[in-house]
């Protein structure tokens, strides 16, 4: 990180103060999740996903390559997330060696590509020569916090709305159709994981928190910057909407037990189920829109 | 001759009539003059105040939305400790990322060798600018009472133009109303203390955390908001963060 | 050439801007002036720091140049003597091209140019004149020997050109006078004639597309004066 953020015992004092007596800064409740924006770009698979003034924009592309030579049957898949100045000074361009980005890269990869949102063994074209290697560019647009939860949202709006172009293939030679020729075909998607953050603070000594009897720490839902800064401890839980849990991620941060883990899944339960509900409706409002004109040149109303 | 407004753009011709050319020229911010075509051209974008305070006179200056705080001397600022230097000075941060400025021990009242000031890296202070080149980093000055530490409270950052306003807008119309429409209508709801750093930081601190917060939301709004909307943003604020002591 | 353009649409940079023109899409942030990092420092002046960011894949030497000529472009017409031992990042994010093959930079160019020069007075950065830069293609007609000059080509026309032009010029005084050339990159097969045509009837677009974005920041700095 090139210079840090400075937070004055001012901010660090009256911020938790405020959270003792049930105050947020924004004034949003505990566990209320920002409310998600999703917009699309001309092409299929941009997107842009806004969460409060967290702004991530996420670009589906796809070529042709080969595939792993272990892995004959698959095709690739590569997330990039790489942090540029534009997102806040704080950040260092092609410096991804700072602790919070590795994890952040980490975590999304793992909910994603790793937990096979996106069916790979579709992508394969002819086994062990040819196959699609689909990428996704997340773009760090503008930072206030929550940015693992808003790039995987973006993530899996963008790879639910690309579509790769059709391909004939004859032996080994493949045909790729231009999008303008043929309709192109979407890729093929097993579940939408959701990442929801949970903050913790710590309203008494650190002492306390280990040796004492009860748990006191505050529970914040998808933390704004000035919140991730100050923050005590950091869980990030991935969901999907059929109740399974994808991954768990806490990275030291204050110690919590097991009832306020299953506790913090319950909430992200309920997040997980509005969220992903909220893409696909996005996905969908957006492909009627391109189609407009579709329905007047067809076939049926010829006639 | 009557003072003049306009929207200039960076590079544009500035009206300056002939006769002004004689007179002397005092240039304000967001106008240059060309040290080698001795040109006199506005480099900001923004509103150009041309006025003539005596005959012969002519003072220039770009009224403009600035992002980044540059010191200037004599300007008030709020600024954050950020550590020390040499075992003479402070290191404050008058806003984020830009070079750090200095605070001398001495720049304070009743300081002598001896007697030092107790400030901590993160303590904010309300200090003046004492010195500022462009070259060479710049100096503050606790001196007079009223400036030092801010203890406790809130501080935000706000555009610095809306600092300007809040500050100034007291100034010019002191005859007549007295302080800011912002800074009337919160004292109607609660008992406040205020400092307003030019430099875009404003720090508020009341009795309750309720209220401070309330104020806090009220002027992060305000910054955004016209006037005439100030008076429904202050009621709902204020009525917000009752309802959840309520509860 | 007409381009949409938003000033200021992030809020952790000092300045920033979001341009569109026919399929091009950037996003460009300033932030300045900061401290910057001793490498970088220049005693007497503003150091910049230029990163462009392509929409898909990694920066490669395309972006790198292009880079290069930006750089060439804008530091001419900052005041930088008033900002000495300071930095001023300015980053671009394309976030969608325009340009299907790679070896067009042209759309891109000009509309980074253009981006930077919005987010740059966005920032509040002292500039001492205004810029404004048109991606330039030349054809043959059919059949003839002719050529046809095309302002602001689009991808199609790009790729059936016989030589490719970004024209960039300074303006000054109320964007009515051009005081330089900042930038004439050319790339194809084209002759003098076609190169004195391109800075004619250029200059007539970039003086056009100058008034526009003049229009744009003039009704951002009338709209700040009312919410106020």
């Amino acid at each position: 990180m090139a210079k840090d953020i400075e937070i004055s015992n001012s901010e660090s004092k009256f911020l938790l103060e405020a959270l003792r007596q049930n105050y947020r800064l924004d004034g949003r409740l505990f566990d209320q999740f920002r409310d998600v924006e999703v917009t699309f770009g001309n092409e299929y698979g941009d997107v842009t996903v806004k969460m409060g003034d967290t702004r991530v924009h996420c670009r589906i592309s796809c070529q042709i390559s080969q595939p792993y030579e272990d892995r004959p049957f698959e095709g690739l898949f590569l997330i990039s997330t790489e942090n540029s100045p534009m997102a806040g000074p704080q950040f260092e361009n092609g410096n991804n060696t700072d602790e919070d980005e590795i994890l952040c890269a980490r975590i999304i990869e793992k909910a994603v590509r790793r937990s096979g949102a996106l069916d790979i063994e579709g992508l394969c074209i002819v086994a062990g020569s040819k196959c699609w290697a689909v990428r996704a560019d997340v773009h760090f647009l503008n930072c206030d916090g929550g940015f693992i939860d808003a790039s995987c949202i973006a993530v899996m709006a963008g790879l639910i709305h690309f579509k790769k172009p059709d391909i004939t293939v004859h032996g080994e030679q493949v045909i790729i159709h231009p999008i303008e020729e043929r309709e192109p075909t979407p890729l093929g998607i097993l579940h939408i994981p959701i990442c929801v953050t949970f903050s913790f603070f710590n309203p008494k000594e650190t002492e306390e928190n280990i040796k004492g009897e009860s748990n006191e720490e505050i529970t914040v839902i998808d933390a704004t910057l000035k919140e991730e800064l100050l923050r005590d401890g950091v869980l990030t839980v991935t969901l999907n909407k059929n109740r399974e849990v994808v991954q768990v991620s806490k990275a030291g941060g204050l110690p919590m037990d097991a009832l306020s883990l299953m506790s913090c899944c319950h909430k992200a339960y309920s997040i997980t189920e509005k969220v992903t509900d909220q893409i696909v409706q996005a996905v969908k409002e957006d492909y009627k829109s391109r189609n407009k004109y579709s329905e007047l040149l067809s076939s049926e109303n010829a006639r | 001759m009557q003072p003049q407004t306009v929207v200039v753009l960076p590079g544009d011709k500035l009206p300056l009539s002939p006769s002004s050319s004689q007179s002397a020229l005092t240039l304000g911010p967001g106008i240059y003059c060309n040290p080698q075509t001795h040109e006199i051209i506005p480099t900001q974008a923004g509103i150009a105040h041309i006025t003539h305070p005596k005959p012969h006179r002519t003072q220039l200056y770009v009224d403009y939305d600035s992002k980044r705080y540059i010191p200037c001397v004599g300007d008030l600022v709020i600024g954050c400790i950020v550590g020390t230097q040499g075992g003479d000075s402070y290191r404050v941060s008058l806003s984020n990322f830009s070079n750090d400025v200095s605070l001398p021990y001495m720049a304070f009242p009743n300081a002598s060798k001896k007697n030092r000031p107790t400030l901590v890296k993160g303590d904010l202070v309300y200090a003046k600018v004492a010195s500022a080149e462009k070259e060479l980093e710049a100096t503050l000055e606790c001196l007079d009472p009223g400036f030092g530490i801010l203890e406790d409270g809130m501080v935000l950052d706000c555009p610095l133009r809306f600092a300007r306003m809040l500050l100034f807008e007291g100034d010019d119309k002191q005859k007549k109303e007295g302080t800011s429409s912002l800074l009337r209508l919160l004292a109607r709801h609660t008992k406040f203390e205020i400092a307003i750093g030019i430099n875009g930081k404003i720090w508020i601190k009341c009795d309750t955390v309720s209220d401070t917060l309330a104020c806090y939301r009220i002027v992060l709004e305000c910054c955004k908001s016209p006037v005439s909307q100030y008076d429904s943003i202050v009621k709902r604020h204020f009525k917000e963060v009752a309802k959840v002591v309520e509860e | 050439m007409s381009i949409i353009a938003q000033m200021g649409p992030l809020t952790k940079v000092d300045g920033s801007s979001l341009i569109e023109s026919k399929q091009t899409k950037i996003i460009c942030s300033v932030t300045g002036p900061i401290e910057p990092k001793s490498r970088q420092e220049l005693p007497t002046q503003l150091a910049l720091e230029i990163i462009i960011r392509p929409a898909a894949g990694v920066p490669n030497t395309r972006e790198k140049l292009m880079e290069d000529k930006l750089r060439a472009v804008i530091t001419p017409i900052i005041t930088r003597y008033l900002y000495p031992r300071q930095l001023c990042q300015i980053t671009l994010q394309i976030l969608n091209s325009g340009e299907s093959e790679l070896e067009f930079a042209q759309r891109e160019l000009a509309t980074c140019i253009n981006a930077t020069l919005i987010a740059l007075i966005d920032a509040g950065i002292a500039l001492n004149s205004m810029c404004a830069c048109v991606p330039i293609a030349l054809t043959s007609k059919e059949g003839s020997d002719e050529t046809l000059l095309i302002i602001d080509p689009s991808d199609e026309e790009l790729k059936s050109s016989n030589s490719v032009h970004v024209l960039a010029l300074e303006l000054v005084d109320q964007c009515k006078t051009v005081k330089n050339v900042l930038l004439l990159d050319s790339n194809g097969d084209f002759n003098e004639k076609d190169l004195f045509n391109i800075l004619e009837s250029g200059e007539v677009e970039v003086l056009k597309l100058g008034k526009q974005i003049r229009h744009i920041v003039e009704s951002k700095i009338n709209s700040d004066i009312t919410s106020i």
